[in-house]
């Protein structure tokens, strides 16, 4: 795909446009991190969209009231977590599955947050909030840095950290790792957290970007961060998966967009190619491993 | 697991009954015009589309799967049938048929993958969630609205026969069809067989790969046919019709006490659960209460029922 690109449109590597794909996927990187931990451990979390805008909103609420913005950025991670917190524990807690839960808190963070903010969007923001006050170029280059540092944190805490393996162990067999001294319910109540607080600092990389904080953002996002997990590899049945497939699915799913803008088709077939590259992506990777093809996930 | 229903005292349906005429009284009690012809025939009238919806996806939750794709469907269906009736000259009726056999071929599409090449429907439908939502919208460029519907195919959408409207009738139908296949038939028990144990279910020599066919390809004809009657009361067709839809119905069935890991589910539980939330969503705005409690309210109470559930079965096994 690559390939073809570079012949056909040359103008589709040019610094500008590569910076452009580097900045607007690092956020859904961040978040894609999250998931892939919270479907290693078995689960799904479809509520990010909407603990992505309230992250958002309370970082630009707690700028607008004064705060120094790093304080307002770790207020916006800290709210993620608590978000995470609450998911986890009816997840973990109480024992209820994860889809239900999370289709729940979906709808309830929503419509809370507009019922709170009216659907409008926080204004006026402090001028060292937009790109952390470092300025445009350098803030572009800030968010995909700090993404990655994020990605590689990540990447070597599941292979190296006791805790790492506790969460493929946990996906592959809660009962097994139960016996083998793991305590599940800790891991599945911590993945949540995890997500949430990943999905925080999505919203915090996503909100600098802009000069408004918009109350309606991130619908869709789970789908979206879901479909580049599944498409990186990660097994919905859990236990299995890498990160480093995770960040190429980002990397492909965010390419298809602008690539097709490139070869000068309307980007109204976007969506449907994603949906395709989700299906051949999971298809393949049935082929490859059968006969021995779970009946459900 | 299997079939709390039927002996168990309190069952989840009552719990359900009892809520709805907690909800019936409330909202009597505030509103002016809550109770009262009109408006229960408003009522039923907005529920029919993810009443459909929400029928055909019982037996797929019932099976243990789920199926992402039905409101991108629903938009499809109806792009398609819009530009067939307006661009192309179809009449009516083909192009209301046209859209029930998108519905089918999308539900096919879905129902090979899962059945044929046994791959989990969670990203199956999460993946045809995104295709047949994307080629509704790359069909219409993302713009289109097709308009201008004959009056005799509105009918089906806004008009009414004696007090009832329309499209009761066609959720009525939907509702005895779907009830047979669970409630009467063979079917509905190798359903919760395999929700409750597919391999279990194909050692007892239930043939796995032609049932998911089945509930998946229905849930397709339940789209298509979905999507021509939300053509028909709004009058217009666009490549956003139906979006969230899928959530909405999926709330239905779970509240209506379908276990969602399979294996147990009722048709007159999703009715009451579909009837639960519309009568929510109805009495909150006669009330003036604002749009968004009905949200907030829906995942308490979607959040209540599961818990709900899972105590009493925890109970049961104790």
């Amino acid at each position: 795909m690559l390939g073809v690109l570079a012949a056909v449109a040359p103008g589709f590597f040019g610094p500008a446009n590569l910076r452009d794909i580097l900045t607007g996927n690092a956020p859904v990187l961040v978040a894609a991190i999250g998931m892939t931990l919270v479907i290693l451990a078995r689960h799904i979390d479809i509520s990010i969209g909407s603990q992505f805008a309230i992250c958002g909103v309370a970082a630009g609420l707690l700028a607008k009231a004064g705060l120094p913005i790093p304080l307002a950025g770790l207020g916006a991670v800290a709210t993620g977590a608590l978000l995470g917190a609450l998911n986890g524990w009816l997840v973990a807690g109480l024992g209820l599955p994860s889809i239900v839960v999370t289709l729940a808190t979906m709808v309830m963070l929503r419509e809370g947050l507009r019922w709170a903010t009216e659907g409008v969007w926080v204004q006026d923001l402090p001028p060292g909030f937009q790109w952390l006050g470092l300025g445009q170029d350098a803030g572009r280059l800030a968010i995909p840095i700090v993404a990655l540092a994020v990605f590689v944190l990540f990447a070597w805490g599941l292979r190296y950290v006791a805790a790492g393996r506790a969460v493929y162990a946990t996906g592959s067999d809660a009962e097994a790792a139960r016996l083998a001294g793991i305590r599940p319910r800790r891991v599945v109540f911590g993945v949540f957290v995890a997500m949430g607080a990943l999905t925080g600092l999505a919203a915090l990389l996503t909100a600098i970007q802009f000069i408004d904080v918009q109350t309606n953002a991130g619908v869709g996002l789970e789908l979206r961060v879901i479909a580049a997990v599944v498409v990186g590899g990660t097994a919905i049945s859990g236990g299995r998966g890498r990160l480093a497939g995770t960040l190429l699915g980002v990397a492909l799913l965010g390419l298809v967009g602008p690539a097709l803008t490139f070869l000068g088709t309307e980007a109204y077939w976007d969506r449907a190619l994603q949906g395709l590259i989700i299906l051949v992506a999971v298809a393949a990777d049935a082929f490859e491993r059968r006969p021995s093809g779970a009946v459900r996930g | 697991m299997a079939e709390p229903s039927g002996r168990a005292f309190l069952t989840h349906e009552h719990v359900l009954a009892v809520l709805v005429i907690g909800e019936t009284a409330l909202f009597a009690a505030l509103g002016s015009h809550f109770l009262s012809a009109g408006n229960a025939a408003e009522v039923a009238r907005a529920s029919v589309e993810i009443g459909l919806l929400a029928l055909a996806l019982t037996p797929v939750i019932v099976t243990g799967g789920i199926d992402l794709s039905v409101g991108s469907l629903l938009g499809l269906s109806a792009v398609v049938m819009g530009a067939a009736f307006r661009d192309h000259g179809v009449p009516i009726g083909a192009a209301a048929l046209l859209a029930v056999a998108v519905g089918a071929a999308g539900g096919g599409l879905n129902a090979a993958l899962i059945a044929r090449l046994r791959l989990p429907p969670l990203i199956v439908t999460l993946g045809t969630f995104s295709l047949f939502r994307g080629l509704a919208e790359g069909l219409t460029g993302g713009i289109q609205n097709y308009s201008d519907f004959p009056e005799r195919f509105l009918f089906l959408g806004q008009g009414r026969f004696g007090p009832l409207p329309a499209q009761v009738l066609v959720l009525a139908g939907a509702a005895v069809l779907v009830g047979l296949l669970l409630h009467r038939m063979a079917i509905g028990r190798s359903l919760r067989a395999i929700g409750y144990s597919p391999e279990g279910a194909r050692y007892a020599g239930i043939p796995v790969g032609r049932r998911l066919l089945l509930v998946y390809l229905l849930s397709g004809v339940a789209a298509g046919l979905s999507a021509v009657i939300y053509v028909a009361r709004l009058g217009q067709a666009k490549a956003d019709a139906g979006t969230g839809f899928e959530l909405t119905a999926i709330t239905a069935v779970v509240l209506g006490g379908t276990s969602i890991f399979g294996g147990s589910g009722t048709v007159h539980g999703t009715l009451l659960g579909l009837l639960a939330l519309a009568l929510l969503q109805n009495g909150l705005r006669l009330s003036d209460q604002p749009a968004e409690l009905a949200g907030i309210l829906t995942g308490v109470l979607l959040l209540g029922a599961i818990g709900a559930r899972s105590l009493l079965s925890e109970r049961k096994r104790g």
